[in-house]
């Protein structure tokens, strides 16, 4: 654990108890993993390793069963405004505009409604949304709502953003755009970025680290430093350093789909 | 013409067609006019009683009983509702003693209400409150084990306590199935103080058909059976307006 990490994951396991037997199932085994303020950390994985567990966890929306979650020092215990949420099913409230739901956490902060307003304002005009204020959420595509949620976890300034395979309800081209967009955030913003996904290009083009994890139970594997240049843009997929490391994950990784796969076939 | 008057104008003709056969179908006397008299003749019976004013005595006595008995019904089912989902425990506790009562038709607790209550105001709250706490219950019950436990999560890890959360996030996602059952509950409502009055009342729209009855004036009966149906047809349509105004956003859903 270094002293300097914005965020520690301290030797965290985490048992869910096995529905009609008295057994548990170990989802996360003994997981350790510091990231520091500014860092773009991805967790890359098939499903079933644990990547969403362990951002729920460091979320503070459960805990762990041995180990714990550090924010700054502090003990991690239950959700607060530090680390705030970009789920893949958005989670927007789909009963307030994109208006309100960018300023709720800044409302839920106490901010007064026209300094709130202005804030809001300009988190949507980072996300490029200016005009669309005042649309409910079922009025706008789905690319849109991502970026609405962005807006709206990004507009109360917490420490880290979590993103929960942000981009997994999307077809292809929303998602290489929307992966474009958030490089330009972060690059912007300087944000500290946690961001789970089992997409190996979308992983490579994001992080600064790429935590690879292994399933069954959940473990890190290995860990990967990104030194491609910044900012990224579509370019970036044109290097030479981003296809070997694509193709380098790709091979590593593919013992562990292949199984998964096979695990997933019908009889 | 528009599509939209073109679908009005077929809806007046509907109802038109149906009021003209009527009409003839009296005033020929192929239909004993002691039974059901004509429309004209209704109309008129319904004009002589707004005028003398016993139409709207009667109808006011039938919206008040209506108006406690839901009210009462709207928070029970709503407490219970939100007490039962929230809490585990509770439901299995208390879900078989409901799922029990719910099958009993609300006017097979006429006798017992006459029993325990007498004849008045009294028996008519009871009758609507049964009718009407089901509704209430069951869709409140169902909005709350279904909200999206993802938008919980949202709200807490941006900041919200727990009164921004109640009543930012947890009535407006309960709202879109609480709502309806409202609806139903006050259309179940005026069904049973109309049934209440039948027998257990000494005003009320439910009595005037019953006593008119007694006194075979036909014309007074049917007047009061269009004056229930019209008064049950613009509440709904005052709950529907309500609705779409409460949930704007449930718009698309509901056109899909």
């Amino acid at each position: 654990m270094s002293a300097t990490a914005l965020l520690s994951v301290d030797r965290v396991v985490k048992e869910f108890p096995v529905r009609g037997s008295a057994r548990v199932q170990r989802v996360l085994d003994g997981i350790s993993l510091d990231i520091v303020k500014g860092e773009f950390v991805v967790l890359l994985g098939p499903s079933g390793c644990g990547k969403s567990t362990l951002l729920n966890l460091i979320a503070g929306f459960m805990r762990a069963t041995a180990g714990r979650v550090l924010h700054a020092g502090g003990e991690v215990l239950s959700p607060d405004q530090r680390r705030t949420v970009v789920f893949q099913d958005y989670a927007l409230f789909s009963w307030m505009t994109i208006q309100r739901n960018v300023e709720f956490g800044l409302k839920a902060k106490g901010v007064p409604e026209a300094e709130r307003a202005k804030i809001a304002a300009e988190f949507i005009a980072l996300v490029r949304l200016t005009g669309f204020e005042n649309r409910y959420p079922y009025e706008v595509s789905g690319g849109m709502k991502q970026r609405a949620a962005l807006a709206r976890a990004m507009a109360p300034n917490p420490d880290v953003v979590l993103m929960d395979e942000p981009f997994g309800a999307l077809d292809a081209q929303t998602r290489v755009l929307l992966q474009e967009e958030v490089a330009r955030i972060v690059a912007q913003t300087g944000k500290t970025v946690l961001f789970v996904t089992h997409s190996i290009d979308e992983a490579v083009f994001l992080a600064d680290r790429v935590v690879v994890m292994s399933a069954h139970p959940g473990r890190i594997r290995r860990i990967y430093a990104v030194d491609l240049p910044r900012p990224r843009t579509a370019r970036t997929r044109a290097l030479p350093e981003f296809i070997a490391l694509t193709q380098e994950l790709w091979e590593s990784l593919k013992p562990e789909w292949q199984l998964e796969d096979i695990a997933a076939a019908p009889n | 013409m528009s599509p939209r008057a073109a679908v009005y104008l077929r809806n007046f003709a509907g109802i038109g067609a149906v009021l003209a056969v009527w009409e003839g179908l009296a005033t020929f006397g192929w239909i004993n006019a002691t039974l059901l008299p004509g429309p004209t003749q209704i109309f008129w019976t319904a004009i002589d009683l707004l005028r003398d004013g016993t139409l709207l005595r009667h109808v006011a006595a039938s919206l008040e009983r209506v108006c406690v008995g839901f009210l009462i019904a709207a928070f029970t089912g709503l407490t219970l509702g939100v007490l039962l989902g929230w809490f585990r425990p509770l439901a299995d506790l208390a879900k078989p003693v409901v799922e029990a009562l719910r099958p009993i038709p609300p006017i097979a607790w006429t006798p017992i209400a006459i029993l325990w209550f007498g004849i008045g105001n009294a028996p008519s709250y009871f009758l609507v409150f049964i009718g009407a706490v089901f509704p209430v219950f069951v869709n409140t019950f169902a909005a709350v084990r279904n909200i999206d436990r993802n938008q919980i999560n949202a709200a807490l890890c941006l900041g919200a306590g727990p009164r921004l959360l109640i009543v930012d996030i947890l009535l407006p996602a309960s709202l879109p199935i609480i709502f309806p059952g409202l609806r139903i509950a006050l259309g179940v409502g005026w069904m049973c103080v109309v049934a209440a009055e039948l027998v257990a009342a000494q005003s009320g729209l439910g009595y005037m058909i019953q006593t008119s009855r007694m006194l075979l004036q036909t014309n007074y009966v049917v007047a009061g059976m269009i004056t229930i149906g019209a008064i049950g047809f613009a509440m709904d349509a005052a709950m529907s307006r309500i609705e779409r105004r409460l949930t704007p956003w449930q718009e698309a859903v509901k056109s899909a």
